[in-house]
């Protein structure tokens, strides 16, 4: 049995076809097997081959009927693979297009300032292809974008932390640098205070570049304002005073344009940090150029040194630094030992449409070239011109009115506003009128104008420079209390020294309360220098003059004036 | 009269200021020595002013066309005492401009002469 049922396993197809054959052989086999064998065992034989041949149908049409089975299961398996194939290779689609276009995406639209409720509104929601997203990746993605939304929250507020910081160094400089001058003002007469007040005054301005440095690079605006715009020599000079080594600097054939106020501090800083660079990075020895020119676009402002050129990769590593500035720095990126330089120049270019790029210089340094837009230049006339005492300053009339003459004519003083024009302004600005009298007339370092010794032209002075029609009675009524009318001199002058002493000269005898009243008398001669030097002439060519003019001189000298005290005692004696 | 109010009356000038210090107009406190000059020496401009000049310097030699003394220089210019000292020292080096320094002591007849003198005329 077991002999017969192998081939059937073997012969494939036609499964009825093939059992017909052993079937038959068995059932031919059994017959031929009744007639040979004797009789009385014919009977059971044929019983025996009728349940053989039977039993062999039965297992194999049985067989059969399994291989069909299985061949059917086998196609269905094979079936749902593919169609399992297809799903992941679909789920692997979805999976690359959230992380190559929805994600990118999403993210860039958060960093738009959206919020993430509404990039999903936007990305997901507002588009047909994204609506059937699975929630998974939905909220796989919601999850993502509240995350990077958090941690930029985080950053932000930690760059705000720095900014708020750098803000408070700014005031606190900004503070310092302006006592440093009053006190370099008031100290102007005495050299060795005034070289250490200068070197404080460079220190700070070194520890505002910083401070201004950090702010920038926190994506803040640059500390100052200027309200007026400042001619480009005095914005170079700006930034030459914010550097360690100014003294290297040299300014050549600066174009006479003036900076619009708003760009003032930001390219002052610009400037400050490229020759910053310019000097640091070139040997001491050397000296670093600076020329502004037109240009077709703007202001061209080169500055060049004398220090090793740039190699290629140091040189494509700035333009990188500064590439990366102006695509929006990170503080985070910045490494260990900053080189805040080129970040804050990048970030101060993007945000003020500066150009700057670096170039090998003919010296064999580099040349860092700067270019200013025309929109942030103008060539009106520019208020700050240099101290004052630019190309629009200094005497106008004959040479011959300058010194002595000026002082003889005293009624009508036309002259004087012209040789310190600027100047004079903001002594008689409302905000200082209050406390200041009539009759003095202050430059703010702390010097008397010259003014005519005289005793009616004093009056008509006051006429003729303080009557701007307003608040002389407020001025005159300052120190003593009663208001004065400042046509009369007398009871006039007689407040205006006390004052004079402990303002200008009078540093030391501020200090001891008695002196501007007991000197009051005396003092309130005391002209300004072109008086004294001319009654110093005449009191040496032995012109008599009037004694109060000369008891005058020396209560207002004090302390670092001690010859020419000695001098005026002797113009005493006459 | 006490200091605040005087750093008060000085405030508004600070507003106005400009973005240069004055240790850039000096050339800084290099430790020079100064040129001995005094408030009233007389100064007087050798050369015009030529464009290379600062100007600064370019305006004293304008200034100082006609002989001026130090303390009108300083007070024409706004800049304090030592900044125009130091300017000057530059010049005087450069020889741009020529100093002439004040009558000194020793060159006034001695006080007790004076007197003397003073004394005898009375006398008489």
């Amino acid at each position: 049995m077991v002999r017969v049922e192998a081939p059937p396993k073997e012969q494939a197809p036609p499964a009825v076809r093939a059992l017909v054959l052993p079937v038959v052989l068995l059932a031919g086999a059994t017959a031929a097997a009744v007639v040979l064998v004797p009789e009385a065992a014919r009977i059971p034989l044929a019983l025996y081959g009728a349940v053989a041949i039977g039993l062999f149908a039965w297992c194999a049409s049985e067989l059969s009927r399994r291989r069909a089975a299985v061949a059917a299961l086998r196609e269905q398996h094979a079936h749902r693979i593919a169609a399992l194939e297809h799903r992941l290779a679909q789920h692997d689609e979805e999976t690359v297009r959230l992380g190559k276009e929805l994600m990118p995406a999403a993210v860039h639209r958060l960093r738009q300032g959206e919020s993430p409720m509404e990039v999903m509104r936007a990305v997901v929601d507002g588009d047909d292809r994204y609506r059937e997203l699975p929630p998974a990746q939905r909220s796989l993605l919601r999850s993502v974008l509240q995350i990077i939304d958090d941690e930029e929250a985080v950053r932000e507020a930690s760059q705000r932390a720095f900014v708020n910081i750098a803000r408070r160094v700014q005031s606190i400089v900004h503070q310092q640098a302006s006592e440093l001058r009053e006190m370099e003002e008031a100290h102007g007469r005495n050299p060795e205070v005034f070289d250490d007040l200068l070197r404080i005054d460079h220190g700070t301005a070194l520890i505002g570049r910083l401070a201004d440095s950090i702010a920038v690079l926190g994506k803040a605006r640059p500390g100052r304002q200027w309200p007026k715009p400042v001619p480009l020599f005095s914005v170079l000079r700006g930034a030459m005073s914010r550097i360690l080594e100014y003294q290297r600097v040299d300014l050549h054939s600066i174009a006479k344009v003036a900076i619009i106020g708003t760009a003032v501090e930001p390219l002052i800083h610009a400037c400050a940090e490229l020759l910053d660079n310019a000097t640091r990075y070139s040997p001491p020895q050397t000296r670093v150029h600076v020329t502004a020119v037109e240009v077709q676009t703007g202001i061209a402002i080169e500055i060049e040194d004398g220090g090793v050129s740039l190699s290629e990769e140091a040189r494509s590593r700035a333009e990188r630094m500064l590439a990366q500035a102006q695509a929006g720095i990170d503080l985070n990126d910045l490494g260990e030992t900053p080189r805040l330089g080129m970040a804050v120049v990048g970030r101060l270019c993007q945000m003020y449409d500066l150009q700057v790029s670096l170039r090998q210089s003919a010296y064999g340094g580099v040349r860092a070239v700067l270019i200013v837009p025309r929109s942030i230049v103008t060539t009106g006339p520019a208020p700050g011109i240099a101290h004052g005492i630019g190309a629009t300053a200094g005497p106008k009339g004959s040479p011959n009115d300058l010194p002595t003459t000026d002082i003889l004519r005293p009624a009508n003083r036309p002259p004087r506003p012209v040789t310190g024009p600027q100047r004079t302004a903001p002594v008689v600005t409302p905000a200082m009128e209050d406390d200041i009298p009539v009759v003095t007339e202050w430059t703010e370092n702390g010097l008397p104008q010259r003014r005519s010794r005289g005793r009616a032209p004093l009056g008509s002075h006051n006429l003729g420079l303080v009557d701007n029609g307003h608040a002389g009675g407020g001025r005159t009524a300052a120190p003593g209390g009663a208001p004065v009318p400042r046509q009369e001199p007398g009871p006039t002058r007689s407040q205006g020294p006390g004052r004079r002493a402990d303002q200008g000269y009078g540093r030391e005898s501020g200090r001891e309360p008695g002196h501007g009243a007991g000197h009051g008398a005396p003092a309130e001669k005391k002209p300004g220098p072109g008086i004294w030097l001319e009654a110093f002439t005449k009191a040496v060519n032995g012109t008599p003059q009037e004694p109060s003019a000369g008891t005058a001189q020396p209560p207002d000298l004090p302390g670092d004036r001690g010859e020419s005290d000695d001098v005026w005692g002797k113009g005493d004696l006459k | 009269m006490t200091t605040p109010p005087q750093r008060e009356r000085r405030r508004p000038d600070a507003d106005v200021a400009d973005p240069e210090r004055l240790y850039v107009i000096t050339g800084g406190p290099d430790g020079t020595e100064r040129a001995s000059l005094d408030l009233v020496t007389m100064i007087v401009a050798r050369v015009a002013a030529s464009p290379m000049v600062p100007p600064e310097q370019a305006t004293i030699l304008r200034l100082c066309r006609a002989p001026l003394s130090v303390a009108e220089l300083s007070a024409y210019l706004s800049l304090p005492f030592s900044v125009v000292t130091a300017l000057l020292t530059e010049l005087l080096a450069t020889e741009l401009v020529e100093s002439r320094a004040p009558i000194v002591r020793a060159a006034l007849p001695d006080r007790s002469l004076l007197e003397a003198v003073m004394h005898g005329l009375q006398r008489l």
